[in-house]
């Protein structure tokens, strides 16, 4: 359509009371993108989020969606979907009554792609919504987002107080509007294994921080676990490092790449998006069953157990 | 908007309505009965000098135990602001239903003055609706009794409980949009109602206009009866102009009295008590009443409906404020 950010933040800042939310962030988040937003609770993701839709005003720092004010009116209000983490909705109301409110209140309304989806779901529309199981009402959250038509969705935490079955039920509904309809996503998550499938940008928030912003093919390629043998100074010859971590005889670490790691020393291997976060994270790499072969020297030595 | 407004608030609007229904009833039941004894007092006190003092205290014994409305019908307007006004916003945010709402097409602005736009409307016609039926139904009452500005008279009739209803409702949304919480805020609203009410009914409404006075001989009828006046206080005052005591009680000294007025019972017995007061106010001694004159009624109705309205609006701009720039 246009090549304004879906979502732009220039040194955003929130604090509540003496504590910031949010300190210093900038951001640039590109428009037809299913971008995931991770970080530890606490780390700012739904205050990020709660400033993208307006809900909040930043302490300092600027942010625009879709190259606007966040909130500031209701056009920009209509082209931002919102799904808050606890997916409200009012209880009393029947899943129609929902859907009414949704259609008094957005003038872009789509009551045929609301009521397709509810149907294809086979969740009743007289039914009260207080009475719907947790992945029902997810469900119905995500078809009011989606039938506002927005161009941008934000999700705070879909999936998790969903069940394995109705998070995959979830994803799926949400990769086939994306991929109809062309909405970028922005969806915030404490699970990085969930969004592997579905996600092609990474945006790690650690202490209201940015830690890395990226496509994540880009990253994939560009980030390699090496191990070798316990090294005191620097890590010479293979580009910044992430984290790292030294046991008595070893040391293993994240980092980020320019080109091919040539030094015979190191033992040099890929890694998956739930390795990348944790080593931004600062956490202790936790490799998942990988079936790299030249991995399982690495993985066998005291480094699991170094943290 | 206002489909929603409806639809969430509509169960809340029933109730209003079925319990003023249930107080017409009431009112339709017994007023009948109240208009017809009165129709009979009246004709009495239309002729000059009839006694009617019997047929008087027949009326007011047998209306008496409806005193048991006052406090009903005056925590009405109260009601309707702790159960429409405190959950309006404290029930979103509580819920997280605000962030829903606020996330569609409609400025939280909007969607805020479009509510309490709504409610207060519909506030404003049950309350009117509830004030022209007890105004009506108790005119009788009143009538036979001293006067409209009593405790309990003034603040059911007229415009006034109109105010205090538009108040409670404003009073409910801001301490809802402050705490956040349904049931604690509609605690405070209801103590913070109460709080109110009774410093303007006690201290201010006294003091809208100056009061007035009036002088006239010990023991002998106001110059003012039957105009309906809010007498505030009556005191006694001896012939040099010396205040002797509040609310028109005196202690006699015996000795003194009977050197005063010779011939007057020294301990008076009840049949004594006119040729006392006779021969007291002989002596100047005289009762100086301070009043608000009838004939301010309406005005003060107006006055204090609109330190209500005010405060109401007050709120109104204090709540908005608070959704628009306190709540996430």
């Amino acid at each position: 359509m246009n090549n304004t950010a879906a979502l732009e933040a220039s040194s955003l800042s929130r604090r509540y009371g003496s504590t910031w939310a949010l300190d210093d962030c900038s951001l640039s988040l590109p428009t037809a993108r299913v971008i995931a937003l991770v970080g530890p609770n606490g780390a700012g993701k739904t205050t990020l989020l709660h400033l993208a839709t307006g809900l909040l005003q930043p302490t300092s720092g600027s942010i625009r969606v879709l190259g606007e004010l966040p909130g500031a009116n209701p056009e920009i209000l209509g082209r931002v979907g919102f799904v808050a983490q606890e997916m409200p909705l009012y209880r009393n109301f029947t899943v129609a009554e929902m859907l009414r409110f949704g259609e008094k209140l957005n003038p872009t309304w789509d009551q045929h792609l609301a009521v397709d989806r509810l149907e294809s779901l086979s969740i009743p529309l007289a039914q009260k919504v207080g009475t719907l199981s947790g992945g029902q009402r997810g469900q119905v959250s995500l078809a009011i987002a989606l039938a506002k038509r927005p161009e941008l969705l934000l999700l705070d935490e879909p999936l998790a107080s969903l069940d394995p079955l109705a998070r995959r039920d979830f994803l799926a509904a949400l990769m086939e509007s994306v991929a109809e309809h062309g909405v970028s996503v922005v969806l915030s998550s404490h699970l990085v294994s969930d969004l592997e499938r579905v996600c092609d940008h990474l945006v790690v928030l650690r202490n209201g921080r940015v830690a890395v912003d990226g496509d994540i093919g880009g990253l994939v390629r560009t980030h390699r676990l090496v191990s070798g043998p316990r090294h005191t100074g620097d890590l010479g010859g293979v580009g910044e490092v992430i984290d790292r971590t030294d046991t008595d005889r070893q040391t293993v670490a994240l980092v980020r790449t320019h080109g091919p790691v040539l030094d015979p020393t190191w033992v040099v291997r890929e890694v998956d998006l739930e390795e990348i976060v944790l080593g931004y994270l600062g956490g202790r790499g936790g490799s998942s069953a990988s079936a790299d072969p030249t991995l399982r020297a690495v993985q066998s030595t005291p480094s699991e157990v170094g943290s | 908007m206002i489909w929603l407004t409806w639809r969430q608030h509509r169960a809340q609007a029933l109730a209003t309505l079925i319990g003023l229904g249930a107080i017409g009833v009431f009112l339709l039941i017994t007023g009948p009965r109240i208009a017809s004894a009165f129709h009979e007092l009246h004709a009495c006190l239309v002729v000059p000098g009839k006694d009617c003092s019997q047929l008087h205290d027949s009326f007011d014994r047998r209306f008496s135990g409806l005193s048991f409305l006052v406090p009903v019908f005056m925590v009405v307007p109260m009601l309707m602001g702790v159960f429409l006004g405190a959950p309006l916003i404290a029930r979103e945010v509580e819920q997280g239903t605000h962030r829903l709402a606020w996330t569609q097409s409609v400025t939280r602005g909007r969607w805020a003055l479009t509510k309490i736009g709504l409610v207060s409307v519909f506030t404003l016609a049950a309350a009117g609706l509830f004030a022209w039926m007890v105004s009506r139904w108790s005119y009788p009452l009143v009538a036979a009794s001293d006067g409209r500005f009593g405790f309990g008279v003034f603040d059911l009739r007229g415009i006034v409980p109109i105010a205090y209803a538009l108040f409670a409702l404003a009073l409910g949304t801001a301490v809802g949009a402050l705490i956040r919480k349904t049931v604690p805020a509609m605690a405070v609203t209801l103590g913070a109602f109460v709080a109110v009410r009774a410093v303007v009914e006690l201290v201010l409404r006294p003091r809208y206009l100056p009061a007035q006075t009036v002088s006239y001989p010990f023991l002998q009828g106001s110059p003012r009866a039957g105009l309906g006046d809010w007498l505030i206080s009556s005191r006694v005052f001896d012939p040099t102009g010396r205040f002797v005591s509040p609310d028109g009680g005196i202690t006699v000294n015996p000795s003194a009295l009977a050197h005063l007025c010779p011939g007057v019972p020294a301990t008076p017995s009840l049949g004594g008590k006119d040729e006392v007061g006779r021969c007291l106010s002989q002596l100047g001694v005289r009762f100086v009443d301070t009043y608000q004159p009838g004939s301010r009624y309406w005005l003060f109705q107006g006055i204090e409906s609109a330190i209500f309205l005010l405060l109401a609006a007050g709120l109104i701009v204090l709540a908005m404020w608070l959704i628009r720039r306190r709540i996430s």
